[in-house]
């Protein structure tokens, strides 16, 4: 698991982070995976909580078109150049 | 270990309300203690990349969540700031009409007059200027083509923004600190002004003798504990958590509403993908309204975000969400708030907020209906396909509660303002009945749903109470003076 996502889940509410590294771990696996596809809202939420940190990946986003360290970067170029908070 | 601070006023939470009492006031020349229970955030550690900043910048990670039919996602802010620094962003006064019914059934005298100083003093605060439509972007340009073949009533929204480049990340901490939050605005003017400001500080109560306001006591970190010793203590800790504060105190509640009435405006969003290369990320995600169907509840406005936040919002899954999460760059995403019917309530259980909030069949028929536009939006825009928040196959005209797939962004209404103590939490000067020197200053005195993003009004109110505070009328002058009255501490 990503550091991001890892922390994302570990931000979240107890009974939330555990609902959600259950469905992790289910959609991880094909036998897992199968069960949550007969569970259309569990598998969504599985997907959504995954596809967050798949996307995360600099690699992955980057072939889409993203990059946060760019755009993070220019941000503090801005801030020093015209003194911003 | 125990410190003790003494003060003319503390403020309980600096997000849209407390932020602004605490630096009108201080400049004011009142001694002004804010605590609050997030951090200081320093735009430096603000990484464009969603799942750290959900951790970092809100509560619970972002996952605070309703009980009830469906379950709700609520996104409230963490730190100074509080939920203004990761909303959008989006300006509006308050809409006359609703003004109007504030007049008629909670005995509000907040009329367009009496607020228009306010309104303005906070436009001039945060620098609120219409977002023009280079910086909207591309995806903004979807929806007002669709619109424009429809005929449908539309505009660029006002934000409090300032040398924004449309970095696209908004709700995940804006990287160029452009977006105005009060956080970067208010808080260094109350702290120049010379109020004490305290982070990680939880407060557990407010203390209340002979029915008058004592100060309020909180928890530090490593277990140490504040105790603020102040005539006049205004909580702000937003709709969620200002109830469970006045609960956890042991104050009355005479009319039996604190923590009733919670509104939402829930929300939703739908995806498309169009033939052209959008990159929703590329500009600012909420830069465009279409206010059509405004008078039936419904609203549209932009959303957008980088790929991991898209993944997150796809009504998609399997091979289908990878393969739309293909074309990232041609998808386009708008979103649809609902001026809500319905109503909720949040209790106090185990020292945490439990929100109960079922929506009524009255706000399922404006989803139903928004949905049903919203893929007509789209289509009109040229989509090649639309994928709306919905079981696969569902039409909107066949969805149930259960079905939908929402998020509120504006709670309100916990501690409403009603000029009778028997209907209301707090009255028309956002004073808690029954306690004198308390005053709440959040989306919880708000006491009807708004069908606008509500931060200006919260902000345009918390200015009119830091002046009445203070016994001075709110100036018009853009400058603000250092030469006012200290609060009266009767």
């Amino acid at each position: 698991m990503s550091g991001g996502l890892d922390s994302f889940l570990g931000a979240a509410p107890r009974p939330q982070r555990a609902v959600l590294r259950l469905l992790v771990a289910l959609a991880r696996r094909p036998r897992g995976a199968a069960l949550l596809a007969r569970l259309p809202l569990a598998e969504r939420a599985a997907c959504s909580t995954l596809g967050l940190g798949r996307y995360d990946d600099p690699a992955i986003a980057a072939a889409l078109g993203w990059d946060a360290a760019a755009v993070v970067a220019r941000g503090r170029a801005l801030r020093r150049e015209e003194g911003r908070p | 270990m125990s410190e003790r601070l003494d003060a003319d006023v503390c403020v309980v939470g600096a997000g849209a309300g407390g932020a602004v009492v605490a630096a009108e006031l201080a400049e004011g020349g009142a001694r002004v203690v804010v605590l609050d229970q997030g951090p200081r955030h320093d735009p430096d550690d603000f990484t464009a990349r969603p799942p750290e900043m959900l951790a970092r910048l809100y509560r619970d990670g972002g996952q605070t969540a309703t009980l009830g039919t469906p379950p709700i996602l609520l996104p409230l802010g963490s730190g100074l700031g509080g939920t203004t620094l990761v909303n959008s962003g989006t300006c509006f006064r308050t809409p006359p009409h609703v003004l109007e019914r504030w007049a008629r059934d909670f005995g509000l005298e907040l009329d367009e007059a009496t607020l228009r100083p306010c309104f303005e003093r906070v436009e001039r605060a945060l620098s609120v200027a219409e977002v023009s439509p280079e910086l909207a972007g591309a995806n903004a340009a979807v929806a007002r083509r669709g619109a424009e073949r429809l005929g449908w009533s539309h505009g660029y929204l006002r934000r409090n923004a300032r040398g924004c480049v449309g970095s696209g990340v908004c709700v995940f901490g804006c990287p160029t600190s452009a977006k105005q939050h009060t956080g970067i605005t208010y808080i260094p003017r109350a702290s120049a002004a010379g109020a004490r400001i305290v982070t990680g500080a939880e407060v557990r109560e407010v203390r209340v003798e002979g029915g008058r306001v004592r100060g309020v006591g909180a928890r530090l970190a490593h277990g140490r504990r504040l105790e603020v010793r102040a005539p006049t203590v205004v909580v702000a800790c937003g709709t969620i958590h200002t109830p469970s504060l006045l609960e956890r105190s042991g104050l009355a509640d005479a009319s039996g509403q604190r923590g009733r009435n919670l509104a939402l405006h829930p929300a939703t969003a739908a995806f498309a993908r169009m033939e052209e290369v959008v990159d929703m990320a590329r500009g600012v995600p909420q830069s465009f309204y279409i206010d059509e169907f405004a008078a039936e509840g419904i609203m549209f406005e932009g959303v957008a975000g980088p790929p991991a936040y898209a993944a997150m919002a796809l009504p998609l899954t399997g091979d289908a969400h990878a393969n739309a999460m293909s074309d990232y760059r041609r998808l386009a995403q708008f979103g649809l708030m609902v001026s809500d019917s319905s109503r909720g309530r949040v209790r106090t259980i185990g020292g945490r907020p439990v929100i109960r909030y079922d929506l009524c069949a009255e706000d399922v028929a404006k989803f139903r209906s928004g949905l049903a536009r919203m893929r007509e939006l789209f289509l009109a825009a040229g989509a090649r396909e639309v994928y709306l928040p919905l079981p696969a196959g569902l039409p909107p005209a066949r969805a149930r509660a259960r079905d939908l797939t929402l998020m509120g962004f504006h709670p309100l209404g916990t501690a409403r303002a009603d000029a009778r103590a028997s209907h209301g939490v707090t009255d028309g000067d956002l004073a808690l009945h029954g306690v004198a020197g308390l005053h709440v200053a959040d989306g919880s005195v708000v006491p009807s749903a708004l069908g606008v993003n509500p931060q200006l009004t919260i902000m345009a109110l918390a200015t009119r109470l830091a002046f009445r505070l203070l016994g001075a009328p709110v100036p018009r002058a853009a400058a603000p003076s250092r030469s006012r009255p200290v609060p009266a501490t009767h």
